[in-house]
């Protein structure tokens, strides 16, 4: 079911509930009305009933014959009130009630017009008279105390009744809001933690089907048959949105997947063309000896001779040098690693290249952060990447330039950060995306092209990262992050 | 052809050395440069029949010396020979404004045959 239809099933359900309930209170207030209106009625017949009896007592004590009359009277008007009101006191008391009621005023009226009006009352009519009015006043004030009563007990009942539907609408109608945007959000979270995951690369899936949640609400729910409607269903609009989204990752997968397929296809071109390269000149050397030494022999003195010939073993070192070069990379080897404290490394590194810094004469300033984690790192690699780095600038450097080396700590997010910065010459931003790049390089003949190359594998080996900034005449910057092992360790101890 | 004057740019010096070897032995008469600079410099002073550059050097290329001697000795033949692999690119890069071009390796007697041939125009 939709979750636009669950919303209008649900609003239905409480407006329901609001017009079952203001129906029971329309009924409530017209019974009401209606007793009261036999209460007003009965209240009149009793002030009658009363003065029968007064006209009673004149009768027996003072022989007063009009009385009789009177109470006859008297009767009739009680009968006629009661016949006009005969619905609503059927409706008040009941018909059984109002047959009694009925049937004792009409036994009274038969007796009071049975009686003599010339003479005096008899003792046996005295007290049949005196009987039959008491009964008929008696239960006219029992029935009017009961529906007094039953009045009041109404007006309570319906004030818990109404209250109580109060209260069960209110909690059906936060329950249903609850229940449906928490829904609603649970899906949005389960959304927004794949749109997180693809922004950072992880094209995962979402789950449409329904899960056995950690939510203590969405457990009980998933267990009560009934409460399923307020599950996640994968055919309403948010289960439509995850499939959307899974879709969406599923392309961005095969885009990614696609673009470093013809990054590697367009690797391989620069990697061929470089290694043509590099091969092309040290085989033109070989060709040219040769062709020398057959054509030059006879000219040629014998140290002569051999000086073509070691510069022919020379140049097959050479090339002996790139293949073997070229093997590395294609299988670059697995770090061996150890827990060091990358200050360490830097120190190390800067020592083994301390010759040429001092020979090309440029500023070196190197601050090293305090209380760094360690890293867990192959240290020669990186010992290779820092001085390949430092190399690289001194080289983009000239007399008097400055090359700055640091380390610090990235809090954010658990990376011990190094960075080698000149200010040197350069990188020209058409030729910054390619400095990884193997065969690339500025430095033309003196350069091979495979130093930031094997340093990128290295560091990418040691799931760091590597990156440039570098403006023309200002200088460059290289920033590597490596993982901090200690906090990861204690990560793992606790999780 | 004896007596006509080459100019040979390449930063790989055997490349120099061989072919001033082989090409003197023929009476001509051979300069070599591991850079295109001194090479130019070279050029102002005296005039050159044929240069042969490599294309891709440290500093100005091959392509800028063809530039620079087209301009200033639009008589001086140039050969540009180089060891890039795919070729397309390159002989794309000179042609109609080179000489001749050669990809290395190349053989020297028809290096020879075809410096013959230009000094011949």
């Amino acid at each position: 079911m939709k979750i636009v239809h669950k919303i209008i099933l649900a609003n239905t359900f409480n407006i329901l509930l609001i017009a079952l309930t203001g129906f029971f209170a329309y009924q409530n207030l017209n019974l009401l009305l209606t007793k009261l209106r036999y209460v007003e009625i009965a209240d009149d017949m009793n002030a009658s009933f009363l003065e029968m009896r007064l006209s009673e007592k004149n009768y027996f004590l003072y022989k007063d014959t009009s009385a009789l009359k009177t109470i006859q009277n008297k009767l009739n008007e009680s009968k006629e009130a009661m016949e006009s009101g005969r619905a609503d006191i059927i409706k008040a008391i009941g018909a059984r009630s109002y047959q009694q009621l009925e049937s004792s005023t009409h036994a009274y009226l038969q007796i009071i017009s049975s009686a003599d009006v010339k003479a005096p009352a008899s003792e046996e009519l005295q007290s049949r008279i005196r009987e039959a009015g008491q009964r008929l006043r008696e239960f006219s004030d029992h029935i009017t105390k009961m529906e007094r009563s039953n009045v009041n007990r109404l007006i309570a009942d319906s004030r818990t009744g109404l209250f109580t539907s109060l209260v069960l609408i209110l909690f059906s109608a936060l329950g249903f809001s609850q229940l449906i945007s928490r829904r609603i959000l649970k899906s949005l979270t389960e959304i927004e933690n794949v749109a997180h995951a693809i922004s950072e690369g992880t094209f995962t899936k979402v789950e449409t089907v329904q899960t056995v949640d950690q939510d203590a609400v969405m457990k009980f729910l998933s267990r009560v048959k009934c409460f399923s409607f307020f599950l996640p269903n994968p055919s309403d609009e948010l289960g439509s949105v995850m499939k959307a989204i899974n879709s969406m990752s599923e392309e961005l997968k095969k885009h990614e997947e696609l673009i470093i397929q013809s990054k590697k296809l367009a690797s391989i071109g620069i990697l061929t063309a470089g290694v043509a390269h590099e091969l092309g000149n040290p085989l033109n050397n070989i060709s040219m000896m040769a062709q020398a030494y057959a054509e030059l022999y006879e000219d040629l003195s014998r140290e002569d001779r051999l000086d073509y010939m070691t510069k022919i073993e020379e140049e097959t070192e050479r090339i002996r040098d790139i293949v073997k070069n070229l093997l590395d990379f294609s299988k670059p080897k697995k770090p061996n690693r150890s827990e060091a404290h990358i200050n360490d490394v830097v120190q190390k590194s800067l020592k083994l290249v301390q010759n040429m810094i001092s020979i090309s004469n440029i500023e070196i300033s190197v601050r090293l952060a305090d209380g760094l984690p360690r890293v867990s790192i192959d240290i020669n690699q990186i010992q290779e990447v820092l001085i390949n780095l430092i190399t690289n600038a001194i080289q983009a450097a000239t007399a008097g330039d400055e090359l700055h080396i640091s380390t610090r700590l990235n809090v954010d997010d658990n990376h011990v950060e190094i960075e080698v910065q000149d200010t040197g010459k350069g990188i020209p931003p058409e030729f910054l995306p390619h400095v990884f790049d193997p065969f690339f390089t500025t430095k033309e003949a003196s350069g091979t092209g495979l130093g930031l190359f094997v340093s990128y594998g290295i560091i990418q080996n040691h799931q760091g990262s590597i990156r440039v900034q570098s403006e023309v005449g200002v200088g460059t910057c290289f920033t590597i992050e490596l993982p901090a092992y200690d906090t990861k360790e204690i990560n793992n101890e606790w999780s | 052809m004896s007596g006509a004057k080459i100019i040979v740019i390449d930063d790989e010096n055997i490349v120099g050395k061989m072919i001033k070897a082989t090409f003197e032995k023929e009476g001509y008469h051979v300069e070599t440069f591991l850079s295109a600079a001194p090479a130019l410099a070279r050029l102002k002073e005296e005039t050159f029949d044929v240069i042969i550059t490599d294309l891709k050097m440290k500093g100005i290329d091959g392509m800028e010396v063809l530039r620079i001697v087209k301009k200033e000795a639009p008589g001086t033949k140039v050969i540009m020979i180089t060891a890039f692999a795919s070729m397309d690119s390159a002989i794309e890069a000179v042609r109609g404004k080179v000489d001749d071009f050669f990809p290395k390796p190349f053989k020297i007697k028809d290096l020879k045959a075809c410096v013959e041939r230009l000094l011949c125009q």
